[in-house]
């Protein structure tokens, strides 16, 4: 049954059909979760003791950085099906993902380092953190490179995924590298075993923060997937329909 | 064995493929002190850094061609059909660029260690180390030459670097140990667990992406 459900909903057709519908809701949900965080973290929480107001970009370095990780795990995920079971959907999503992860470590490293201006004296450190989630920035951007040099989309779909799968050893480095070394960088506020060590006041809009980040993005790839699925499948006559 | 023997005499041919990598190697190391006009007990720190870094940078170049010229006249797919485990050939291969290669690249580095910071223990030590790290970076850079097997060895490099960090940032640990004069043992074996594994999945994966290739 799994599998029948799942060979149908992998089909692009049916895809494209059922996303087109959720989209509405996801966007506009997820965006006004996002705006009602920034708002209560902007103006209605109070400053911290040590950071004055700077702190606030937390609201965005923290749902970049999580989603720019959340997404290489999700792409070797898809990499994964797509190898297993053929799926072809999974090799679009795959390739369409990769942009939006690049963009979100690029978010992710630029609010970093505005943030380490006030905070620690310098918007650069040669530290574990940094430099993975940059490594991270650089594999994005080979995986994009990789699968456009190959004309042949099937074959570049295959070597991509494998490269996905094998690069994904990189993820438990970054998610670690600020525990395995001594960093500037602080370790994980909120832990999914542990009770969170940032004040209540600030963790609701964080949350919120995140959710609502999170939806954005994955409106971003449904986006960026349409278009891959798309350009793909253009000789389709359902394709000239749709269109 | 005659696999073996055979991969063994191509490359020995081709003075180019080992001789060329372990010469650039030498004169990137007899090159660096002369950059670094400080007092000696400088180059002892910075010896050990300039000595991964010449090592990465010289396994890169040694892979460059490493399926290239086998794919290119057709070996490489005599190979897949005549051997039931392609795997088993792409093993034998690296591990003749290693001996070739990875071997007196690793003596030489232990030489070096020991004629610029001139303590024998180091240079010892340095050998193990040298011998795993340079089997590990064939490995790696072979799988990112058999990616773009036909685009290019730029793009293989630009794409299997990321993979090699965790290493440097292990080696780069066991420079500090070696500074402070700690045990290294740990950090040897650590070297050598990722060696397993790297030996036994990665050839089944450079395997499985010749045969896209040759699809």
């Amino acid at each position: 049954m799994i599998k029948k459900f799942i060979h149908q909903f992998a089909s692009p057709k049916t895809y494209l059909f059922q996303v087109d519908r959720a989209y509405p809701y996801i966007f506009y949900t997820s965006l006004s979760i996002y705006l009602v965080a920034l708002f209560w973290g902007l103006f209605l929480t109070s400053e911290d003791f040590v950071q004055g107001n700077s702190y606030r970009i937390i609201y965005l370095h923290v749902p970049a950085s999580f989603i720019s990780q959340s997404l290489y795990l999700a792409m070797a995920f898809a990499s994964a099906i797509f190898l297993i079971w053929k799926v072809k959907l999974s090799a679009y999503l795959v390739r369409s993902i990769a942009p939006i992860g690049a963009i979100t470590t690029f978010i992710a490293l630029v609010s970093g380092a505005i943030w380490g201006i006030p905070t620690w004296g310098t918007w650069w450190a040669w530290d574990a953190r940094i430099i993975s989630t940059l490594i991270l920035f650089i594999m994005y951007l080979g995986l994009i490179s990789l699968h456009d040099s190959f004309t042949d989309n099937e074959k570049a779909d295959k070597f991509l995924a494998i490269l996905v799968i094998v690069g994904s050893v990189n993820i438990p480095i970054i998610k670690m590298s600020v525990e395995w070394w001594s960093t500037l960088h602080q370790t994980a506020s909120i832990t999914v075993t542990e009770k969170p060590a940032i004040d209540p006041s600030m963790l609701y809009p964080l949350f919120g923060s995140i959710i609502g980040f999170t939806g954005i993005v994955v409106c971003l790839v449904i986006l960026s997937s349409k278009l891959q699925i798309l350009k793909r499948e253009k000789n389709k006559s359902w394709v000239k329909d749709y269109v | 064995m005659k696999l073996l023997k055979f991969e063994l005499l191509k490359l020995r041919k081709k003075s180019r493929g080992w001789l060329g990598p372990i010469l650039v190697f030498v004169l990137i190391m007899t090159a660096f002190p002369l950059t670094v006009e400080i007092l000696n007990k400088d180059i002892d720190q910075s010896f050990l850094s300039v000595l991964w870094i010449a090592t990465l940078l010289v396994m890169m170049l040694a892979t460059e061609d490493i399926f290239l010229e086998d794919f290119n006249d057709g070996t490489l797919e005599q190979m897949a059909i005549k051997h039931n485990s392609l795997s088993g050939v792409i093993t034998i291969k690296i591990f003749v660029y290693w001996l070739l290669i990875g071997l007196p690249i690793s003596l030489l580095g232990a030489l070096y260690g020991f004629g610029i910071t001139s303590s024998a223990d180091l240079a010892i030590q340095l050998i193990p180390i040298l011998m795993i790290t340079t089997y590990i970076f064939l490995n790696v850079f072979s799988f990112g030459n058999a990616l773009s097997l036909t685009k290019g060895s730029i793009l293989g490099i630009l794409i299997t670097m990321p993979l090699v960090l965790p290493l440097l940032v292990v080696l780069g640990k066991v420079v500090i140990v070696i500074n402070l004069g700690m045990n290294f043992l740990g950090f040897l074996f650590l070297l050598l667990g990722i060696l397993s594994i790297i030996i036994l999945v990665l050839p089944i994966i450079i395997s499985f992406v010749i045969k896209a290739h040759l699809e």
